[in-house]
């Protein structure tokens, strides 16, 4: 049994990483990102928890009863926080590609192809541009 | 108690796993909810009930809503109009 935590983290993280380089969709792609995160919280979770102890709240326990780990709990909340912080960036930048190419599949951005995303070359030109000339 | 962690483990890697294997962006947002739920579970299973409030409220509802919203926003926003939103406005002038 106290295999099984590292195990599953690590059965997480790689399916996270398959995911991520297989997928053809950025958004897709981003839950791919947050599976990876979610086998960090079940490491650290498991690093810190121990057999037949309680959380470690002492209101109605006496100091130096065996409690689980609390520095773990804190890294957890803040890798979840850190890590819906970054789904939400992430997620901002999938709309910029997207508006300025019109695309959302990794293999259609490679930065060097001409005319990529449907031919949207002058589109970071001045707005009304051509329209006047 | 120990059958109950191994089983939430488990549940965690299988939802992780359909989380990763399911293509659609439109389905897969119903799986990370799925899989913030189960790991809600798993963290009050491991003794850290501060956590799994957390996670209740960002993996379950926030986390899904973000990724509604983009998904929405892409739905919505055709590849013919132009980057800018100024451009947006400035279009039916010189039409």
């Amino acid at each position: 049994m106290s295999w099984l935590p590292y195990a599953v983290a690590a059965w997480l993280f790689g399916i996270g990483l398959f995911g991520i380089s297989t997928s053809r969709n950025y958004i897709h792609l981003i839950g791919c990102l947050s599976v990876c995160q979610s086998a960090t919280y079940v490491l650290l979770l498991g690093i810190g928890y121990r057999w037949d102890a309680i959380a470690p709240i002492f209101y109605d326990h006496p100091p130096g009863t065996p409690a689980v780990d609390p520095v773990m709990q804190a890294l957890v909340l803040t890798d979840i926080v850190v890590g819906a912080t970054l789904t939400a960036l992430l997620l901002v930048l999938t709309l910029q590609v997207y508006k300025r190419r019109g695309t959302l599949d990794p293999e259609r951005l490679r930065p060097m192809r001409k005319n990529a995303g449907g031919g949207r070359v002058g589109a970071r030109q001045e707005p009304g541009t051509e329209a006047q000339l | 108690m120990s059958a109950i962690l191994a089983l939430l483990l488990l549940l965690t890697a299988a939802s992780g796993t359909a989380v990763v294997l399911i293509r659609e962006p439109r389905r897969q947002v119903f799986a990370i909810g799925l899989n913030g739920l189960i790991l809600t579970v798993l963290f009050t299973a491991l003794q850290a009930p501060d956590v799994a409030l957390s996670e209740l409220a960002v993996g379950t509802a926030a986390v899904p809503l973000l990724f509604v919203v983009a998904l929405s926003a892409v739905r919505t926003a055709s590849p013919s109009q132009s980057a800018d939103p100024g451009d947006h406005t400035k279009s039916p002038e010189d039409a």
